[in-house]
């Protein structure tokens, strides 16, 4: 068999198997079920694999035990304090047990810790800049024009006054910006039973100005799952059906 | 430095590949790994909590530190440090390598959780010959399937021929049935187990996106524009209907339909979802705080 | 008997499911030329790259798998071909998922066929990429980048050819870096948070200006994307198909290329940022895009067919 027959004969077990899966939206059935756990093997059997080989080798077996002098590569010392690790993380497999499972949060705890200690730093890292981004001006700087002027073939002094002013429009803009935020996070943070009714009107507001948010993660959702379809489809009528299996009834 | 990888003395935690030093520092530590993990079963149910706590608060504690120690000012590489003060703040660079690639090893070995789980479930279908235990076969035959394969195309890739196995032409039966398994199936059928959303996303849709409220309508409009403007066709035929109407007049331009979901997506949508993410992290900022210090209520107080 | 507006409501779900296979189908034997405007994140991630010295070393977090391989393949392809014209080295590594390694080897084996199917040089390992594996926690992992990272690498091994497998630092991909301040350019392609576990620890160093962040990420963050870069956290995304889209007319057209006046891109942000005009520039985005649009049309339709159903039902319940 060469290589292109091992291609064709690849796409037809994965097409198969595709068929298999998509058998679960008229109803659950044996087939579907053959395929899942097919999927739930082999994903379970890569993970065994890749955790060992990408990960596990490299940065705990080989930096535990060392390595030897090879050809281009000098010998690195063992550090055998790396096995304390494998205590800690067989604590985790005590999940499954009655008696000891409160062991079970300590390497848990541990993962939990290290990360709960980043968030300060990742906070202004992450929000610094926006916060920084969403205060915008409201109050325009100049009545010349109440719309920001073509920029189109203007002197790099004279483009420079335009993009150093605030115009109406823009100032309109930026203050529909500012209340945007500002409402939506109101409401988020003045969850509870608001007494005070600019307060109420603002948590209303960011509530609908929410639905803007909402709308346009749900169609970018959408995008993506129907590019996925799509490219099921060019797969298994243009890649197998077209390219490779025409091919084979069609006189040359 | 404790531990530092690089380190040009052999010091008291490192010592020579497969030498009898190593394998017997290596054996203690593991008998006192061991020792305080059975130690710890037998400890009183009033010390569980103030353990977790005292475990999650240190962990914690490196990264809070290396956040708002002071740090030297442009330091050399072989630079002593002036101080105690810089001694700590060098000794906390320093030991990041080690931080991180604890965190890694740690995920990577409670990563096994979920295999162990996999395992556990289906030798018990088998065992208890549950009327699914073929398909727990069928999984488990899988797994080892991919492992075997797996790992002899690993090992086959250690040798000087590493890199030409990236060429089909150089493939044997190995790599064969590793892309087979791979590529042919885990690839391909877990494309086609996401692609089955579109599905159940088109019929949700169809049958529960109604107008019947406010905030409905608003939602419906925004998902309709960003819809109508992903469609490239439509957007552009949109707009040079507008640029013929308009003659060149700014004002009218902005009706194109590029120009109009530009500006919903500049003055609402990234400001709303910047409200979203602001509420979000204030509330990870505050969990975080109440993780690390122990006052988090959930999970671990027995 | 049930009214038109139940009637309306009610179509049975493998009809529904039969006209989308349908839809998505029929399109895909037909070659469609579809007018589009590159979104302007897509066209500075372009000319971020276009702009990128040559020779340059680059890093390039691959999470994505065969789930979103039909967003992610394309604009990992697409971007690999633009940096392997700008002869960058690039050292790839994934936080996301085990699979995520293998899936980018496989992609760029997969490119090379076609490379030396079309006689040109192939993309070497070792040479040109290296892969550093994959690393478990991405919090950790792009923190130990941020701070260390010779120390987040260290012990990594990649396959130089005609040897065994060698420390990466050894590899003319990561020779003589010690620091991520000293690459111009961290790239993630994902399908998942990753993007933002790293724009939350890496930040550019305040000399040099490195690593620029560009994203390339699946419909589902583009929203969360468009903060980053609204706030200029990032220099440039990718988004979705309709951003793989974008950007293969981008390397096909350029930006105000060959001159402002005849260019089919116009920016008012850049010079020129030429164009390669080639076949090869035609991937999953110019392939996949005509499609959506049945596709959406098909959701825009069902939508408003489901809400005159209810405003019927209403009418008839009043009535």
């Amino acid at each position: 068999m060469n290589y292109e027959q091992y291609i064709l004969l690849r796409k037809t077990a994965s097409v198969i198997a595709t068929l298999g899966l998509y058998s679960v939206l008229y109803k659950e059935n044996k087939f579907y079920r053959l395929f899942e756990h097919i999927f739930l093997g082999v994903a379970a059997g890569w993970t065994v694999v890749a955790l060992w080989t990408e990960t596990l080798k490299a940065a705990w077996w080989e930096k535990m035990v060392g390595t030897e002098a090879a050809a281009g590569s000098p010998a690195t010392d063992g550090f055998f304090a790396y096995i304390l690790l494998l205590p800690i993380g067989l604590m985790g497999y005590f999940v499954f047990t009655k008696k000891y499972n409160w062991m079970s949060r300590i390497p848990i705890g541990i993962i939990l810790g290290l990360w709960s200690g980043q968030q300060v730093q990742i906070w202004w890292n992450t929000y610094g800049p926006q916060i920084d981004a969403t205060l915008k001006p409201v109050v325009p700087t100049t009545w010349d024009s109440l719309i920001v002027p073509s920029t189109a073939g203007l002197a790099p002094e004279q483009l420079a006054k335009v993009q150093s002013q605030i115009y109406l429009s823009q100032a309109i803009n930026n203050f529909l910006f500012v209340t945007t935020v500002v409402c939506v996070l109101s409401y988020f943070l003045f969850s509870f039973n608001a007494q005070n009714k600019s307060l109420q009107r603002a948590n209303m507001l960011g509530r609908y100005l929410l639905m803007i948010g909402f709308g346009a993660i749900f169609g970018s959702t959408v995008m993506t799952r129907f590019t996925l379809l799509i490219d099921r489809m060019y797969f298994v009528w243009i890649e197998w059906f077209r390219d490779g299996i025409l091919p084979l009834f069609t006189p040359r | 430095m404790l531990l530092a990888q690089v380190a040009v003395e052999r010091g008291f935690w490192s010592e020579a590949p497969n030498s009898p030093a190593l394998w017997t520092k290596l054996s203690i530590c593991l008998i006192i790994g061991l020792a305080v993990m059975v130690g710890l079963m037998f400890v009183p149910v009033r010390a569980r909590r103030p353990i977790i706590g005292m475990c999650t608060f240190i962990a914690g504690l490196y990264w809070v530190l290396l956040y708002v120690w002071p740090k030297p000012i442009d330091r050399q590489p072989d630079e002593a440090p002036l101080n105690a003060v810089e001694g700590v703040a060098i000794w906390l660079e320093e030991s990041n390598k080690f931080v991180v690639s604890f965190t890694q090893i740690l995920t990577a070995l409670l990563l096994g959780l979920g295999i162990f789980s996999l395992l556990t479930i289906h030798l018990g279908k088998i065992r208890r010959r549950h009327p699914d235990a073929l398909f727990s076969g069928v999984l488990l035959a899988s797994m080892l399937l991919m492992i075997t394969f797996g790992y002899w195309d690993y090992n086959q890739r250690q040798g000087e021929a590493g890199a030409l196995l990236d060429n089909p032409a150089n493939w044997t039966f190995v790599q064969y049935s590793r892309d087979f398994l791979f590529q042919g199936f885990l690839q391909e059928m877990d494309a086609a187990m996401f692609s089955i959303i579109a599905f159940y996303i088109l019929s949700a849709a169809y049958r529960a996106f109604r107008l019947r409220s406010v905030e409905a309508t608003i939602l419906l409009a925004a998902a309709l524009l960003v819809l109508v403007s992903l469609m490239g066709a439509v957007s552009s035929a949109w707009d040079t209907q507008v640029r013929a109407i308009a003659n060149g007049n700014p004002f009218v331009l902005n009706f194109q339909l590029s120009e109009i979901s530009m500006w919903i997506r500049n003055t609402f949508q990234t400001s709303s979802i910047r409200g979203i993410q602001f509420g979000v992290g204030i509330g990870a900022l505050a969990m975080g705080l109440r993780i690390w210090l122990g006052l988090e209520r959930t999970g671990g107080q027995d | 008997m049930p009214g038109l507006g139940a009637k309306l409501q009610a179509m049975p779900k493998q009809i529904i499911y039969l006209v989308l296979i349908t839809v998505t189908t029929i399109p895909l034997f037909f070659d469609v030329a579809v007018p589009n405007e590159p979104l302007e994140a897509t066209q500075d991630y372009y000319a971020t790259l276009e702009q990128l010295p040559e020779g340059s070393r680059v890093l390039m977090a691959s999470d994505w798998t065969g789930s979103t391989r039909g967003e992610s393949k394309g604009a990992f392809r697409s971007t690999l071909n633009i940096l392997i014209r700008r002869k960058a080295k690039i050292a790839f590594y994934s936080t996301a998922d085990p699979q995520a390694p293998r899936v980018a080897q496989d992609a760029i084996n997969e490119l090379n066929a076609e490379r030396r199917r079309a006689n040109l040089p192939e993309f070497k390992r070792w040479e040109d990429w290296i892969s550093l594996g994959y690393f478990p926690d991405s919090e950790a992992a792009n923190n130990g980048i941020a701070n260390d990272l010779q120390g987040a690498f260290s012990g990594r091994k990649d396959f130089p050819p005609g040897a065994p497998p060698r420390d990466v630092f050894q590899s003319p991909v990561l020779e003589g870096i010690t620091k991520v301040g000293q690459i111009p350019l961290l790239l993630i392609v994902t399908a998942s948070k990753t993007s933002n576990f790293t724009v939350e620890r890496i930040k550019p160093d305040r000399k040099t200006g490195y690593p620029k962040l560009l994203f390339a990420v699946t419909g589902v963050m583009v929203p969360e994307t468009q903060v980053f870069y609204q706030s200029k956290q990032i220099a440039g995304y990718c988004g979705g198909l309709k951003g793989v889209y974008d950007l293969e007319q981008l390397m096909e057209n350029g930006i105000n290329f060959p001159s402002k006046k005849e260019a089919v891109v116009k920016s008012d942000k850049y010079d020129v940022v030429p164009g390669y005009p080639s076949p090869s520039n035609k991937g999953q985005g110019t392939r996949y895009y005509p499609t959506l649009h049945f596709a959406l049309a098909l959701m825009i339709l069902l939508v408003i067919v489901g809400n005159i159903g209810m405003a019927l039902s209403k009418r008839e319940a009043r009535s």
